[in-house]
């Protein structure tokens, strides 16, 4: 009888349990927490159902026997297993109100892929402004977690009111080509669904990835069929000219070139070509199983386990009340599996909590501030003031670099919980070495080669936001996640205020004159700074790939464990790993 | 047996949510202790009735002083 185990059963199979069940008098209190996260998960979802229902009616598509973006995604998804991103992305706030694409983390047939797709109900999936910047944070993301690239290209080219906008340009629409490219040459494949008519951008949106199926309507092209007046020589279009125009456009009735005749029958481009759209994305299932992929089994450390205390706690302990601590460890343990967490050095740099957890079996690193108040501490301060949580001294920064550097050396994956104010600040912190310790957080971060996801629990401010694995960490952060207690600005609104005000008041006081005008621009900055940290205006603008509830954030870390796991570039053998023993001593 | 409720830390008394009579509940919240630019709630060590309070809101109060008393 052959004996079985996973690795290093001895530090994994049971780690220290962490957090506790809420007290009633907790429960009693939070009540009206729960109020508020609901009132900002309605502002977000009324967001969303903009989004979903941008262009045309799904009706009229369903009308002409057709499926929108999202019946595509529902069909080819495994169901459970979707964490949409950047649902509400619009960074130059367009008249759609979208960028006209659908993209999101997924499994298909079992497999983990970055899925994106062209929303059809939006100009048939025109290039509009603010596409290009989504597009390249979706090649991106496959990058970083290396798995396949699932595209529903649905694209007719260029808003050609709006070329400008997306047009030219580095980052412009014209880059995901050259993105393509690149992931195939890591060997990251592709795989294109292919509907309708997509010419000129659309054809190299068709053409440019791995393996091509097509819709059998479905057509890809270096240019369209619709352009028939050709260029007028005149510079401008008089009466005559419109009128010709309407004979021509009347008479019009090629059909578009790069259909299935050609690019099935005479080029072979296609792979498959399917009668009904669902065919197409069976076809895509198909592939999908073909895709690298181990065995879970390689790289789990133990049985999957939920988490020992309900994620609807998460409501309770997360106070919406941006002034209020909390117990950063009863969150953490509503995250992890069997709600367990294998610290590293607890005793140093107390306002941050580092180590390595289990999700869905597989070990990640989780990072996160601690809140309230740490007597005595930080060393430097000499008891002139106590550390707050939230902030960054020494220690903890110095116990961050050194964890992520480790992290980097066991190939973990690290989830940054943020909820910060920022770095110390003042003669003593720079003694401290702070602002060199954090630019130190920044190159251990760049030294490993770790997928890394961030969420920003409540605040992210400072330059504290960047160094835990924000956004800014071009090279390893696959996405950053908001919540709908999120507020991410330089500092708080008052501070600002303050710090922009605080001589004009004091010339205006000198001066003898009414401080009311000051104090009205002050109060404007605060309402402004509000206006423009909430959760909503975080995911428009890209602070955050994504707004999720508290309920769902376990989602999405399963999704990046899973993914990162799945098709790995570089393996540490577990029983090989350093910090488990490093913990232990 | 009376119970007393005294501050963590030093700070200002931001708001008292209870009054001199009041029968309160363990872990009920009875007072805000604004400090370090956070608000830190004050919870009812145990169930019984306020019988003293010994601050006012605006307060600034030391580390262990007395707050409230709970019969």
């Amino acid at each position: 009888m052959p004996r079985k185990q996973t690795p290093l059963r001895p530090y994994f199979e049971k780690m220290a349990g962490i957090g506790k069940e809420l007290s009633e008098g907790e429960i009693r209190r939070s009540k009206n927490n729960v109020d508020l996260i609901r009132e900002q998960e309605e502002i977000l979802a009324r967001e969303i159902d903009r989004v979903n229902n941008a262009g045309v009616p799904a009706e009229k598509i369903h009308a002409r026997g057709g499926m929108t973006v999202y019946d595509r995604l529902e069909y080819l998804v495994d169901a459970g297993t979707w964490n949409p991103l950047h649902t509400l992305y619009n960074p130059r706030d367009n008249e759609e109100g979208c960028t006209g694409v659908v993209d999101g983390l997924g499994k298909i047939e079992g497999r983990w892929a970055v899925i994106i797709g062209f929303d059809n109900k939006v100009m048939a999936g025109a290039w509009i402004a603010g596409q290009a910047e989504n597009i390249l944070m979706v090649t991106d993301l496959a990058k970083r977690l290396n798995v396949p690239l699932v595209w529903l290209t649905n694209c007719s080219g260029v808003k050609l009111m709006e070329q400008e906008s997306v047009y030219a340009g580095r980052r412009s629409s014209g880059a995901p080509f050259f993105r393509h490219a690149e992931l195939n040459r890591l060997g990251i494949p592709i795989l294109n669904a292919i509907y309708g008519t997509n010419p000129a951008g659309g054809g190299y949106q068709g053409i440019s990835p791995t393996i091509l199926l097509a819709h059998e309507g479905a057509n890809i092209a270096v240019g369209g069929a619709g352009i028939v007046g050709g260029m007028s020589p005149r510079g401008h279009v008089d009466e005559e000219g419109a009128r010709a125009l309407i004979d021509a456009a009347r008479d019009f009735k090629a059909k578009p070139p790069g259909r299935v005749e050609t690019h099935f029958d005479k080029t072979a481009y296609f792979r498959e070509v399917h009668e009904t759209e669902q065919g197409v994305l069976d076809g895509i299932k198909d592939y999908m199983r073909m895709m690298p992929a181990y065995d879970p089994a390689m790289f789990r450390v133990a049985e999957p386990a939920e988490p020992k205390f309900p994620a609807e706690d998460l409501n309770l302990i997360l106070p919406a009340n941006q002034k209020r601590p909390y117990d950063a460890i009863q969150l953490l343990a509503r995250l992890t599996d069997n709600s367990e967490f294998m610290e590293y050095r607890p005793d140093y740099g107390p306002e941050v909590f580092t180590g390595i957890a289990k999700i869905d079996g597989f070990p990640l690193a989780f990072i996160g501030n601690r809140q309230g108040v740490f007597p005595d501490y930080p060393e430097y301060a000499e008891g002139t003031y106590p550390g707050v949580g939230g902030k960054h001294y020494r220690q903890g920064l110095i116990k961050q670099g050194e964890f992520v550097t480790l992290c980097g050396r066991d190939n973990l994956p690290i989830v940054w919980l943020q909820d910060t104010t920022g770095i110390d600040v003042g003669d003593l912190a720079e003694e401290a070495e702070l602002l060199a310790l954090g630019q130190a957080l920044a190159y251990s971060i760049e030294q490993t080669d770790l997928s890394m996801m961030c969420i920003v629990l409540r605040k992210g401010t400072a330059a504290a936001h960047y160094i835990m694995g924000g956004p800014q960490a071009n090279n390893n952060n696959a996405f950053t996640l908001g919540t709908p207690l999120s507020e991410i600005n330089v500092m708080h609104g008052e501070t600002a205020a303050a710090a922009s005000y605080a001589r004009r008041l004091v010339k205006e006081a000198e001066a003898g004159r009414d401080i009311t005008p000051v104090v009205d621009k002050m109060n404007r900055m605060i309402q402004d700074y509000q206006d423009k940290s909430h959760p909503a205006y975080c995911a428009m603008n890209g602070f955050v790939d994504e707004i999720a509830s508290l309920t769902d954030l376990r989602n999405y870390i399963q999704a990046f464990a899973g993914a990162n796991y799945q098709n790995p570039r570089s393996i540490t053998p577990v029983h090989q790993m350093l910090l488990p023993r490093i913990i232990k001593g | 047996m009376s119970e007393e409720v005294t501050a963590p830390m030093s700070g200002s008394i931001w708001k008292i949510h209870v009054k001199v009579g009041d029968k309160v509940n363990y872990e009920d919240e009875l007072v805000i202790l604004e400090a370090l630019k956070m608000e830190n709630p004050i919870y009812a060590p145990a169930d019984g009735t306020v019988s003293e309070i010994k601050v006012s809101e605006n307060d600034q109060v030391e580390a262990n002083q007395v707050l409230i008393v709970l019969d």
